[in-house]
């Protein structure tokens, strides 16, 4: 409650993403039989061992937790895909595509189901790294999209939590940009829609750092 | 300094935690509003020494003729001292309001928290006003919550399998737990209820278990 | 439930192609309704059918599980059941608290703006009644009555002033993260401005006045 004073800096708590997070997708393989279940967040099963099937990943760990069943990891949780995006997410300035849930996903699945993830280890920190490169470049890779008078900036690619943890920093800085619509900042654009992150992101990078 | 001690008060706010309390300041507040009383007097006197001047200005007028200097300069004089009074108070009244309203505003979410009842420690940083606010409001929201027949002042965080992995320790046959009966067999695996479970856990019938 | 607002229906189904209406969940909706209501500045029009519908919904599957129970189907089916009953209970309660907490906070504001008023359930604007009395007393009682008689308005600093200007309100010009579901083409942000691209799926920080509209019809979500 004590986030109320400070609403919108903090609108959703680590507990609420990871909620919202729990209602994605998830592949499971059962090692028991059950009817379907007729959810208010929609059906899923019937049950059948070794037959795969869909849910909810909140409903996932329950079933993995209760010895039910096994879950799929999803295709971007792979080594191999993970090294891609990694690989990637160096070269480039923008952000590479990954669920919007990564990192609740992957830590709950660490948490709850390690015995059926391949390589764990080198999963888990691949992820850590992209988790960090891709904070780093929170100040160059966002794109903004309109200097006019009011400033907007697109967030491509950003996932749930990294969105929640530049919140605060980036709409302070639009919101004093927006205030103050400084004349510097006026001149320095060359067009709406500017591309080139390094002149687009002086003033927030500069808060970026400090932090 | 006028309106030193009202920026006092506010800085006093903005010093604390957001969603803590710091005991209400008597002192400083009754200081603030004696300044208030205080600017209240001299811009009292100040209005009926502008108004009998503009009754001399008008008289003088009649008889085609103005304020001497000296009485124009008066004249101004006092209206800057009357504006700045009024100012003072205003500013004065700004912090007061702010003061109150701000605290508050803490009262209420820790009323999220306390449900009804404030704990001594805090009970006795707040003014009997802030008491009364407290209990009104506990009051206000209770009625809605009645009408709604929904209690809000649970479920704070988002929920978790609210079931847990025991391992019985003891004999104990069938119980009838909230949502299903249990056969207490030892050695058995259940999982159960939180809630359900705590009472054989703190008697040592069974131990969690945690993966 | 019933509703203070005239419409009463869900903000979906103003602007929203049929669609995506029938492929949507209450589930989705509520959740959609609760991320919008706490990440919005401003207190979104009152979500009365949704809200309805999902409360029958609750009682439903609080009645399911009951029988369930009775009946001695397996304590795993049980507890999934209850599971989901839970993270639906959360939604409805987190979304109608976030909504108390903004009424609480800018209840003067709200009370002497016909749109926002509006937007209440009936039951809220009793509760926001109540909070008016509340506030005045106290405010009345730790200081108005106290200071001079010019200077006794809640609302306004003084007899002198034209208009309310002490009711403190949400700033609109907050930015805020949002989300559209579909590519909403050239906007405009405001009267002075090119027109910026709103695509489909992405994240967007902008002034929330700037999207008001969109939000309040239901086309983009705040995340």
């Amino acid at each position: 409650m004590a986030s109320q004073a400070d609403a919108h800096a903090a609108t959703f708590s680590a507990a609420e993403l990871e909620f919202l997070a729990e209602d994605e997708l998830i592949e499971i393989v059962p090692n028991m039989r059950m009817d379907p279940l007729n959810l208010i967040c929609g059906d899923f099963g019937p049950f059948r061992p070794q037959i795969a099937t869909q849910v909810p990943v909140w409903l996932a760990v329950a079933l993995k937790r209760r010895g039910k069943c096994t879950i799929r990891p999803p295709d971007w949780m792979s080594v191999e895909k993970l090294t891609q995006v990694l690989e990637a997410e160096r070269d480039a300035e923008k952000f590479q595509p990954l669920p919007f849930h990564y990192v609740e996903i992957s830590r709950l699945l660490f948490d709850h189901a390690r015995d059926d993830i391949p390589d764990i280890y080198m999963v888990r920190s691949l992820i850590e790294d992209i988790k960090d490169v891709r904070f780093h470049k929170i100040g160059t890779g966002l794109e903004i999209i309109s200097r006019e008078r009011t400033y907007a900036l697109r967030l491509k690619n950003l996932s749930a939590m990294e969105a929640n943890i530049v919140r605060p920093f980036v709409t302070r800085a639009l919101q004093t940009f927006y205030k103050l619509n400084s004349p510097d900042m006026i001149q320095e654009s060359d067009s709406v829609s500017n591309r080139q992150p390094q002149t687009a992101n002086r003033g927030p990078r500069r808060q970026l750092k400090d932090r | 300094m006028y309106g030193k001690k009202g920026s006092e008060l506010v800085k006093e706010l903005a010093s604390s935690e957001p969603g803590q309390l710091s005991a209400f300041n008597n002192d400083l507040f009754a200081q603030v509003i004696d300044e208030c009383t205080g600017h209240l007097h001299h811009l009292g006197s100040l209005i009926r020494k502008i108004e009998e001047l503009k009754k001399i200005e008008e008289i003088k007028k009649l008889n085609n003729q103005e304020l001497e200097e000296s009485e124009k300069q008066l004249l101004k004089a006092h209206n800057s001292g009357a504006l700045i009074h009024h100012l003072s108070l205003l500013r004065n009244k700004r912090c007061l309001m702010a003061y109150v309203y701000n605290r508050a505003e803490t009262i209420r979410s820790l009323g999220w928290a306390v449900e009804r009842v404030l704990p001594e420690e805090i009970e006795e940083k707040l003014s009997g006003s802030e008491k009364e606010y407290f209990k009104n409001h506990a009051a206000s929201l209770q009625s809605y919550m009645s009408e709604l027949d929904l209690d809000l002042a649970v479920d704070m965080v988002p929920p978790k399998d609210p079931y847990i992995k025991v391992r019985v320790l003891e004999d104990i046959g069938n119980v009838l737990l909230s949502d299903q009966s249990a056969n207490l067999a030892r050695h058995a695996i259940l999982f159960l209820r939180r809630t359900d479970a705590e009472q054989y856990i703190s008697q040592a019938i069974f131990t969690l278990m945690l993966w | 439930m019933e509703t203070g607002a005239q419409d009463g229906s869900s903000g979906y189904s103003t602007m929203d192609d049929y669609e995506s209406l029938i492929s949507t969940t209450d589930a989705e909706l509520l959740k959609r309704a609760w991320q919008n209501e706490k990440a919005a500045p401003q207190i979104l029009r009152f979500e009365a059918a949704l809200i309805q519908r999902s409360r029958e919904q609750i009682k439903l599957m609080e009645e399911t599980v009951g029988e369930f129970t009775r009946n001695g189907i397996d304590p795993l089916t049980v507890s999934l059941y209850q599971m989901d009953l839970d993270r639906t209970v959360f939604l409805l309660r987190s979304y109608l608290r976030t909504r108390l907490q903004k009424i609480e906070k800018y209840v003067f504001h709200i009370q002497k703006t016909a749109e926002l008023w509006n937007r209440l359930s009936r039951q809220e604007k009793r509760f926001a009644e109540r909070c008016i009395e509340d506030m005045e007393k106290h405010l009345d009682q730790s200081v108005l009555s106290k200071l001079p008689s010019s200077y006794k308005s809640h609302l306004k600093q003084s007899s002198s002033s034209e208009e309310d200007d002490m009711v403190p309100e949400p700033r609109l010009d907050t930015y805020v993260i949002c989300r559209s579901k579909r590519f909403l083409g050239a906007f405009q942000l405001d009267d002075r401005q090119f027109p910026v691209n709103i695509e489909a799926d992405d994240l967007y920080a902008l002034p929330y006045k700037s999207i008001k509209p969109l939000v309040e019809t239901g086309q983009i979500d705040l995340v």
